[in-house]
């Protein structure tokens, strides 16, 4: 079976669909994952993220549906695999092991393993690599997976969550050295993550997921300036967005602040000329708006 | 510590590459068994260290027999050669092979083994550990037998269980009874991977059910002492060959019920 896929297209996903028992995941999933690009995954819990990455790298079975990584279906296909790292959420590590273990037996499965790279992280997140797995904090334990995917420098690796108990330094220190090291050897990323705000500026690309379907799968770009907040006198305001959909609306007293969507150059200017201010909306306050979720479902900290 | 700089950007090596290259099929294999003896001491270290301090307890027990038994010790430290002190390590090859499969199976499905790959390498391992025990028993067998029990006329690795003739027997009946401990523990982890609890109960009822129902049937046919004579017709050496077929029904069972299994939580 040959599918109509764009030559930049590390992952495409076409209907796919899990189901655990009556309960299900992934309803009929499209989704393409193109080369080079930081894609965040981004939904609440329970939307179908671990799943969709779980069927991409083939720890789990789908229920119909095709997917293919680097042209082929991954299932069982060392050949894929080799060039794919999945950091998971709560990894568990041998009872025995010590951390120096895990970096030892790593470079086996990751051809491009750079050990200099690694080590230049175990001292960047304070690891002591001769304590035992089973002594180490929540933090310690997602430091290792973060080092793993980094190091690895997998074409294609993802993140499920990688930040766990990581304080707000080490979560600077990952996003920075994903960055860096992103930019000297581009490869494909995927971030799943509660933490939008935190990661905002890292993603090229947004994938949002919500109740097992795709919400929104677009250039981050784009997606920034789809939609603008409108602030001024309440009734000012209400005049102006009268007859567009309303994504968000807010008030104190004669004031208004309304969320709606993209604004063209000719609608900002009669916007300003009315005495409204404009104001972008971030990455988080959208995708909250357009999950149609209190907010208190994204503000849960590592 | 190496420059950040300078890194080589053409061609850049974590490019998706055009053909995917598999990497040769037996270095993946070996990998997984890599994986398993990046801590030795589970492996080899902790039975190694059980073991000696099962054989100095044996010692001492000897010296003690000796001792109170006066003129009729030789007599008595004979009965050593019943002594089940060096079974332990098969029991304990079993839980090995639970835990190997338990831990690491999820943990190398994290690092992209393919779960072929990974039931190949891991059974691969457990012939390697069981060729490597049974070599370290038939030669403790060995010296056993050349020091007169250890000085001592005592039967630890010479026990009747692992035969007392041949070389070939000393290394064949631990090797076989290892790999029999090794492959059944490697089917029963594999069930818990796949159907986890539900699978356990549903495996201990069928097993407790066969079992009660062979001896049940054992019974009413009165073909107690055919079984008894199958035993000693067939001798420890030719109990251990036909433990391979049990032994290979577990290892092709496990292999197929990995297939499809998937690392919960």
């Amino acid at each position: 079976m040959t599918h109509p896929i764009a030559p930049d297209a590390v992952v495409h996903v076409s209907g796919l669909t899990k189901r655990f028992g009556s309960f299900t995941a992934l309803d009929s999933v499209d989704v393409t994952i193109t080369r080079d690009k930081i894609h965040g995954l981004l939904g609440r819990n329970g939307a179908g993220k671990t799943t969709l990455m779980q069927l991409i790298t083939a720890q789990d079975f789908p229920t119909h549906g095709d997917v293919r990584v680097f042209g082929e279906t991954p299932m069982e296909n060392a050949g894929v695999l080799r060039h794919v790292c999945f950091i998971k959420e709560s990894q568990k590590y041998p009872e025995d092991w010590r951390v120096k273990h895990v970096f030892a037996s790593a470079p086996h499965f990751f051809e491009n393993w750079d050990a200099d790279f690694a080590e230049r992280l175990i001292a960047d997140f304070r690891l002591p690599t001769r304590r035992p797995i089973k002594k180490l904090s929540r933090g310690q334990l997602s430091a290792i997976g973060v080092i793993v995917g980094l190091a690895s420098r997998a074409p294609l690796t993802f993140f499920d969550e990688p930040y766990l108990g990581l304080d707000a330094v080490a979560r600077q220190t990952f996003y920075d050295r994903l960055l860096e090291d992103y930019a000297d050897h581009p490869r494909t990323v995927v971030l799943s993550t509660h933490l939008i705000d935190e990661v905002a500026n890292l993603l090229e690309h947004v994938i949002v997921i919500d109740e097992g379907r795709i919400l929104i799968d677009s250039a981050a770009d784009d997606l920034r300036g789809s939609a603008t907040t409108v602030v001024g006198m309440r009734r000012v305001v209400d005049a102006f967005v009268a007859d567009r959909e309303v994504l968000h609306r807010d008030g104190v007293g004669g004031l208004a602040s309304v969320t709606v969507g993209r604004l063209d150059d000719a609608e900002r200017r009669a916007a300003l000329e009315a005495g409204l201010e404009l104001s972008p909306v971030s990455l988080q306050q959208l995708v909250v708006h357009r999950t149609h979720a209190g907010s208190a479902a994204f503000e849960v900290s590592a | 510590m190496t420059a950040v700089t300078g890194l080589p950007v053409t061609p850049s090596p974590s490019r998706a590459p055009a053909r995917l290259s598999k990497g040769h099929p037996m270095s993946r294999v070996w990998n997984v068994v890599r994986l398993h003896l990046t801590n030795t001491w589970a492996m080899l270290v902790t039975p190694g260290i059980i073991l000696g301090v099962i054989f100095l307890a044996n010692l001492a027990i000897w010296v003690i027999i000796t001792r109170a038994a006066g003129a009729d010790a030789p007599e008595a430290i004979e009965g050593t050669q019943y002594s089940g002190a060096a079974l332990f390590i098969f029991v304990y090859m079993m839980v090995v092979a639970v835990q190997a499969i338990t831990v690491t199976f999820p943990f190398a499905l994290g690092y992209s083994v393919t779960r072929r790959d990974y039931y190949l390498g891991t059974s691969l391992l457990f012939v390697l550990l069981a060729l490597a025990w049974s070599i370290v028993l038939a030669a403790l067998s060995l010296l056993e037998e050349a020091t007169n029990g250890w000085g001592l006329g005592g039967h630890m690795f010479t026990s009747i269980y692992f035969g007392n003739g041949e070389v070939a027997p000393r290394l064949w009946i631990p090797f076989a009874g290892l790999l029999f401990f090794f492959f059944i523990g490697a089917a029963v982890a594999t069930i818990y991977m796949r159907w986890r609890m539900n699978g356990m109960i549903v495996f201990w009822v069928v097993s407790l059910i066969l079992v009660v129902g062979l001896a049940a049937l054992v019974t009413y046919t009165d073909s107690w002492p055919a079984v008894g004579n199958w035993f000693s017709t067939n001798g420890v050496v030719g109990v251990a060959s036909w433990s391979l077929v049990p032994t290979a029904v577990a290892a092709v069972t496990g292999f197929f019920v990995l297939r499809r299994a998937t690392p919960k939580n």
